[in-house]
This record gives C-alpha cells, structure tokens and sequence, in this order.
C-alpha cells in the first residue's frame, strides 16, 4: 500500500461526488466543498486517496507521502488543451552512474509474464515481452493462465499481463479460473510490480474489460502499477510495441529488493537501446531512438457537422516509431474516432502533412520530423492540401483520379530496331536512358506528388506534377510510338497542362521525389514553350524576360508589362489599381514616386530619354552578349 | 570588423522593388556588414529563363558566382529567389562534373573567368540569424515595432541546403528577427506557401487566388504588417493585394514591406517613411 500521511483538498472543489463514492472513509462532499473526514488516518487508505485524487476531475486532492513529496494528480499546462501525459518523462529522468545500474540489475532478474488468450495473440506478445525482456537484463518466464497457482503471484517482484477479451466482456477460457481466484484472494501482494496489456476490440460494448479487471484487481491485491495499461484495438502491434517498451524499461529498474530505482529509468532504456540497435527485426534492422516526450496536434474534420479544428495529446514514445504508428497508438489509447489512412507502411494513399512536410507516414520516423522550438517536441499532422477532406486526415483522391484518366495515361509502342539476343530479336534500351527513366519514374506516391504544387489546391483542373512527370517522361521512352509522342506533348500544352504550374519551386523543395519531378515539369515546360513557338502569354513571358537579359543583364519590367499583357492586360491592371501601386511606390512608405510611371510610359515611344533604370546594363555586358550568342542563337 | 559579402541585389531591385535596394545597404551599414558591389552581376533567371534553356541560365549564373570567388567574397542577397536560384545553380555545378566542365569551358572563352564552386550565396537573413547571431539585431535597434507581424519566406529559401541553419518545413529564423526588433510574430501556416511569381503574367488568376491565401491567412491570424524575405513575393503580396482581393472576393489589405525595409528602419534609418508605415498600420489600418 502506498503511503500517504496527510491529504487535504484545495480550493474549486465542484462537488462531484467522486472521491466519496471511491473512498467515503476519507472524503465527504458538502454543499460546497468536499472535506476530510475527521479523525481519518490517511496512512490506513493510501491507495483509495491515490485512486480519488487520479479521479478528481479539477484535482483539488493533494496528497502527501511518506518522505515529503508534495503531490497533485493530473496536472496539464492550463494554456493547452491536453490530455494528461500517459507516462512521466522518462528522458527527463538524470542517468546516474554505471554502478547503480550495475547494482538494480544483480541478483533476482526473473520476470513473469502471463497470458490469457482464446486465440494466441496474448500468447503470442507474451513470448516476444520474454524474449525482449533479455535486452533489460530481465530473465522473463511466460505462464499459461490455465492451471497458474496464484499463491505463486505472492513471491513475484514483477509481473506482465496480456490479456485478451471475449465475447461480451468475458474473461478468456484459460484465464476465467485465476481471475476467479484473484479477485478472492485479498492482499497478497506486498512486493510486487505489474502492468497490463489490454487486447480487445472497439467494435464490442466491453472493449478491454478483460485487461481492466486484471489491472483493478492486481491492485486490489496489493500490487503497484508500474506502468499504465494500454487498451489495444484490433491493430495491436504499435501500441503494444510501445506498452513493451516503456514496461520494460520500468519494471527492469526494479532491483533485487523489490525497490523501483525509478532515477535509473533512462539509463536503462539506453542500455535496452545499446545492447537492441544491432538487433534485427526480421528483415530490417531497427535503430532504437530514445524516447520523445511528444505533443501531438492532430486535425479534426467532422463531415457530419462541419466543424474543423485540432486536438492535442501529450505522450511518451520511442523516436523511432513510425508517424503511422503514433496514430495508430492515438487511435487505439485516446480517440478511437480519429480517422485516417492505414495500411502497408509504403502504401502510396496514406500520405499527411507532418510539420509541413508531405510524408508517408509508415516511413517517416518521428525522430526525423518532430520540431523543438525550445517550448518541447511538437508534431503537427494534417491532410494534404490539395484535395477535399472527409473526415479528420483522409481526404478525397478522386480529382487526382479523374484528371490521370483523362491524361489517357497508358502506353502505346512503336516499332523499333531489336537486337538478335539468340534466339529471337528484342529491343533494347540504352543504359544512361534507361537510368534516368527509371529514376524518374521512382515516385512513393503519385498523390503526394500532386499535393507538392501550391497551384493545384488554386485550380482544380490544372494536371499536377505527378501527371506531368508521369506523361513527360513516357514521351521521353525511346519504346512509344511517335503518335502518342505528339499526343503527349499536345496534351501537356494544353490549357489545363504542364503551364498551369505556377511555381516549380513549391515541388522543388518537397524530398527528393520532388526534385524529381520539378527536373521532369521544368523539362516538359520547355518542350511545350518550343512546340507552341513561345506564344500567349506564357510562351511571351518567357521569350521576353530571356531577351531582356540578353539586352541588358537585367530584367526589363517594361518589356514585360507591355509585349505580355498587352493592352488589355495593362488596362485591367490600371482598373484594379496595379498600376497605381506600382506608378506610387507600392510600399506606402515614402519610397521614390512615379519611379515605374517613367518606365510605363518613356519607352519605347522615343519621347524623351530611356529612365536609367531601365537603360543601364551590367558591368562587361558584352560577355553576357557573348553568352548567348554561343549557347542559344534564338535570343 | 565589417564581414564582407559581394553583393547582388536580386530581381527588380533596380526597378520595382527599389525600396529594397534603398534600405540594404542601410540595414547592412548597421549591421556591420560591408558590401562589395556586383556590378557585373545578372538576373538570376528568377526561374524563367530555364525554362528557355536550362543549361544557359546555369552558366549566367556561373559567370555571376566566379565573379564573387574572383573577388573572393561570398555572395549575399536580399532576395529569397535569387538565393535560392544561384544556390540551385551552384549544386548543380558541384555535383555534375561534365557540367562544370563545360561551364567553365564557355566562361573562359567569353568571360576569362573560372569558377571552382567555393563561393557559396547567403540570403541576408541567414547571414543574419547564423552568422552575426540575433543579438547583433538586438543591440542596432533605435526604433521598435510594437505590431503583430507575419514573416513570409516563401518556398524559394525553404530549400534543403538552401536556408542555413533553419527549418526547411518550419522555420523561425524571420520570427526571431521580427521579436528581435520588438514586434509580435504571427503564427501561420502560409509562410512558406508559393504566390506563384513566375506565373503572375500567364496564370494571374490562380496567381491571384494563391496571392489571396496567403495574405487572408496572415490576417485571419491577426497580422498588422507582412514582412517578405523574397523581393519578387513582395512585389505581389503589396502591388497586387487589392486585385487579389477582388478576384477572390477574400481580405488580403494588409501593409506589406521588405525584410530590408524592416532592418533599416528598426535601426533608425528613413524615420520620415517608419512614420508613415506606423500610421498606416495603426491609424489607417487595412
């Protein structure tokens, strides 16, 4: 039993009656205010104090224990909306030297892990708890339920549970008997620590009653609870992966005596982490991170309602756990309601915007995208912008499906030399194109891709990256067929083509698949400027801002306004007072007047002299000159 | 002792944006920077003449990055697309050896000049933020900004390898300068969004509509004054606010200026224009 020696109740009681109906021995709540019971020794009732403290919705319980520390249950930063840590900081925790670990983990190292299970996952948990438990210097044995002697439970330092539910709420058939016995057995646990892994199923009414009757009765025994239970949903490896973790690293700190060393919690973990990052995970070597004490801002969308907005949660989690598997653990321990894309860590539809970056999920380690500002870990995660949401991160991809139809995206041959490999004549391809298709054509995720332009969100017809790198680079396949190279290339001029980007910049920044494709939109840009003669408005813009360049190593705003626009484009500029800012100086602030009206009007009628600022040239022009004589004899 | 940089004043500096070119050197003056003028320096391309001839805009920009090393200086602008365009240039170079040597093939045939790839090209707000380090700011301020202010950097900077020591996806390195100088950074998620520059001409209405976002957001989250890392962005997000807001039938008036603007002001150049901005931003409003 803990030992509490004084409890008293601060101010903003909302006399719920939650204390009181927990332990009526201490606590009696009055019209306005609960009080404490007079006479009441606190010591005799520790845990019940501890239980109405944790259940006190306002946490007016204070509470001290034995040794002095001063305690209030469940405090969040008033500032932030969020949901209590589930675990204490564990990195926050200071390393103390090799010697105490040395010591916590010298003598009795036996960890016993138990199972109810109806169809083997619990069982299964239990035996990777065991064999993981060797990296924490724990000795793990795994118990079947069925036929356990519970009187055994009493000699037990520490304990693991995973347990399964059925039916409706029902314990497993293995473990229907200990539990029985368990709840009969009053307090024989005196020196013991345990934790719980709920395994259940949100779609039943009793999710995890199972693992919470274990929990509440383990206590009731007299156990402590070293680590809280998580409750896992149908998906169970993430958030149990992360239950294991953070139990193990606990209730190995407890030493010989049954003492738990919590001040030698991240040392262990470094120690787990040390001895596990050459281990491998079956295929793929896993690099163990250290824990990241996280909170998660997460978007909220309710189609029902309408309404958008955020929530945020507080939580201890390995750096190396995936961003998928921060929301599946979200999902399964605090809102099962939160909705986004599963499934396999590389599936091209899961992708969010994490902190701003567009991710695949199962392949984004938390390490490598959480920000700390100086105020603490933060990630933020929201739907990708350039499609509608549905609910909360899953947005809608059937524009981008629609739009790679109509591009008729599939492959039509030509005929080709083929090389006589033997037996027979097949074509070939050489090696640096087949390279640089093949690179080009490395794309995670097509939907993400589109997502990378700022245009697209802007103008919903316009093809996007993804289709126009995937249609630019089969036109550059020496396989198609000429027809379909021209039906390609007139479908990238087309209105809604490759010039609807505005800015390759946005794509540019977004990983190397961006790179990628902002390489293959810029390539296409060109292609289709070349084919269409550099005419509208594009083609000119482009042709005269080269030219003035060319004239005078600066560009020539003038040259520009004047020859793109034209004057209907220049009248609804002067209509929409453009041209006023400009002609005024467009910051307000005092800068020299009328220093563009000289510019919009002086030249080239050739009345009067050229505005200097539009007249003078870079030093040694005549090498820019020479430049482009050399390189493009079109200029 | 004054840091050295050859200084290129990016696009428009010369003609549009002229305030930029007014305050640089101010706000450089004060910060203990010395600029080395490169006055043989051309438009970066801004991101269009590639679209012409790609290999013809990375040896303009060869010939402007050699006449820094020349001059052994590294190179310092105020505009985020020519930081970013000339930093683009220049890796491409470094890490394509049969482009560099054919670049410095034409170079020295028309210019006499060879480039090596030593020189490297800094935005002035990393020089800023990592090199002088944020006190420097600090210490030259005579006039504060009590505003709420949203620094806009743009997509052309937040490059990897592009943006110094800051974030590519979530930066604050314009949100220290501007808390530096006494204003309020605003939180907002647009900053980094594109306006869409290059495609003002031939795409204005989606241009427009992208122009509108960003501005809305900075204002919904409370903005009194935008703040722009990027001449080119500026010149949009101000001249082109009102046809924004038209288009899009959204509120995107807001006073806009440059990052430069910003600096020389706080360090008590122009206070005849510092006054008119405060006006405008706390009697006139949008």
């Amino acid at each position: 039993m803990s030992a509490v020696v004084k409890v008293w109740i601060d101010d903003g009681c909302i006399t719920c009656d939650a204390c009181e109906n927990i332990c009526p021995e201490v606590f009696h709540v009055e019209d306005d205010s609960c009080v404490i019971v007079d006479g009441v020794n606190p010591s005799e009732w520790g845990d019940d104090i501890i239980e109405a403290a944790d259940a006190c919705p306002v946490d007016v319980i204070l509470f001290e224990v034995a040794g002095g520390d001063e305690t209030t249950e469940g405090e969040a930063p008033a500032e932030v909306a969020v949901e209590a840590p589930a675990t204490a900081p564990a990195a926050a925790a200071e390393p103390v030297g090799d010697g105490a670990l040395d010591a916590v983990m010298a003598g009795d190292r036996d960890l016993h892990i138990l199972f109810g299970s109806q169809s083997g996952n619990a069982e299964g948990l239990c035996s990777m708890i065991a064999k993981k438990a060797a990296d924490y210097g724990l000795v793990g044995h795994v118990h079947d339920m069925d036929g356990f002697d519970l009187g055994r439970m009493a000699g037990m330092k520490r304990i693991l549970i995973a347990c399964s539910t059925w039916g409706e709420g029902e314990q497993p058939d293995n473990a229907e008997e200990l539990y029985i016995a368990a709840k009969g057995s009053g307090k024989i646990l005196s020196n013991t620590h345990f934790s719980i892994c709920a395994l259940g199923d949100t779609s039943y009414e009793f999710f995890c009653q199972s693992g919470k009757e274990w929990d509440e009765v383990l206590e009731t025994m007299g156990g402590t609870r070293i680590q809280d239970r998580v409750d896992c949903d149908v998906d169970y490896d993430a958030p149990a992966g992360i239950w294991m973790a953070e139990a193990l690293s606990r209730i190995a700190c407890v030493d010989d005596s049954g003492t738990f060393q919590e001040d030698l919690v991240a040392e262990m973990m470094a120690h787990a982490a040390g001895d596990s990052a050459s281990a491998s995970s079956g295929d793929v070597a896993i690099v163990a991170m250290p824990e990241i004490q996280l909170l998660a801002n997460i978007f909220r969308y309710d189609a029902d309602t309408g309404e958008t907005g955020s929530d945020a949660w507080a939580f201890s989690i390995p750096g190396h756990y995936s961003v998928l598997d921060l929301l599946r653990t979200l999902k399964a321990t605090q809102d099962g309601s939160l909705t986004f894309r599963d499934g396999a860590v590389d599936d091209p539809t899961t992708g969010v915007c994490v902190n701003g970056r567009l991710v695949l999920p199962g392949m984004t380690r938390l390490c490598d995208v959480v920000r700390d500002k100086g105020d603490g870990a933060q990630i933020r995660i929201e739907p990708v912008a350039a499609y509608d949401v549905i609910r909360d991160l899953v947005v809608d991809y059937s524009s981008y499906d629609n739009l790679r139809a109509a591009s008729k995206p599939w492959f039509v041959g030509g005929q080709r030399e083929g090389t006589f490999a033997g037996t027979e004549v097949i074509g070939t391809m050489d090696a640096v194109v087949s390279t640089e298709l093949h690179a080009s054509n490395d794309i995670a995720s097509p939907q993400l891709l589109h997502a990378t332009s700022d245009a697209v969100p802007y103008n919903r017809s316009y093809m996007g990256p993804a289709i126009v790198s995937h249609l630019w680079n089969r036109s550059c396949d020496p396989r198609i067929s000429d027809k379909s190279r021209t039906a390609i290339i007139e479908a990238l001029a087309d209105t809604n083509g490759v010039k609807s980007e505005t800015d390759i910049a946005s794509i540019h920044r977004q990983g190397s698949m961006g790179a990628n494709a902002a390489k293959s939109v810029l390539q296409a840009k060109t292609a289709v400027l070349s084919h269409d003669g550099y005419n509208g408005r594009h083609g000119k813009h482009v042709w005269w801002y080269t030219w003035s360049i060319k004239s005078s190593g600066k560009v020539n705003e003038t040259t520009l306004y004047r020859t793109v626009l034209g004057p209907m484009g220049l009248a609804s500029n002067a209509l929409s007072g453009v041209s006023a800012r400009m002609i005024f100086g467009f910051t307000r602030t005092g800068r020299p007047m009328f220093n563009e009206l000289l510019g919009m009007v002086a030249p080239p009628a050739g009345i009067g002299k050229m505005p200097k600022q539009f007249n003078s040239a870079v030093e040694n022009h005549h090498e820019v000159i020479s430049i482009f004589n050399e390189m493009d004899g079109r200029f | 002792m004054p840091t050295r940089y050859a200084y290129h004043p990016g696009n428009v500096a010369h003609s549009n944006a002229i305030e930029v070119a007014d305050t640089m050197p101010l706000a450089a003056e004060s910060l203990g920077i010395e600029l080395v003028p490169l006055d043989g320096a051309t438009s970066c391309g801004a991101g269009i003449i590639r679209q012409a001839n790609a290999d013809l805009q990375v040896v303009l920009n060869a010939r402007t990055l050699a006449q820094a090393e020349a001059m052994g200086l590294d190179i310092i602008t105020p505009c985020a697309t020519t930081a970013a365009t000339l930093h683009e240039d220049l890796t491409s170079l470094r890490t394509n050896g049969k482009l560099m040597a054919k670049t410095n093939d034409i170079l020295e045939r028309n210019c006499g000049l060879t480039l090596t790839g030593e020189v490297n090209v800094h935005h002035i707000l990393h020089v800023i933020v990592d090199e002088l380090g944020i006190d420097k700011v600090k210490s030259a301020v005579k006039n504060t900004f009590e505003f709420k202010i949203a620094g806009y950097y743009g997509p052309n900077i937040q490059q990897e390898g592009a943006c110094g020591g800051d974030d590519v996806f979530d930066p604050d390195y314009l949100e220290q300068v501007i808390a530096a100088v006494g204003g309020k950074p605003v939180e907002w998620s647009s900053r980094t969004h594109s306006v869409g520059v290059p495609g003002i001409f031939s795409e204005e209405k989606t241009v427009m509509k992208q122009t509108a976002a960003v501005l809305a957001d900075a204002k919904s989250e409370g903005a009194q004054l935008v703040v722009s890392a990027c001449n080119l962005s500026h010149m949009l997000l101000d001249v082109y606010q009102g046809k924004a807001g038209k288009t899009t039938g959204q509120a995107t008036k807001v006073p806009t200026i440059h990052l430069t603007e910003l600096l020389a002001f706080a360090f008590g150049h122009h206070i005849d224009r510092l006054a008119q901005l405060r006006t405008r931003v706390l009697v006139i409003g949008d």
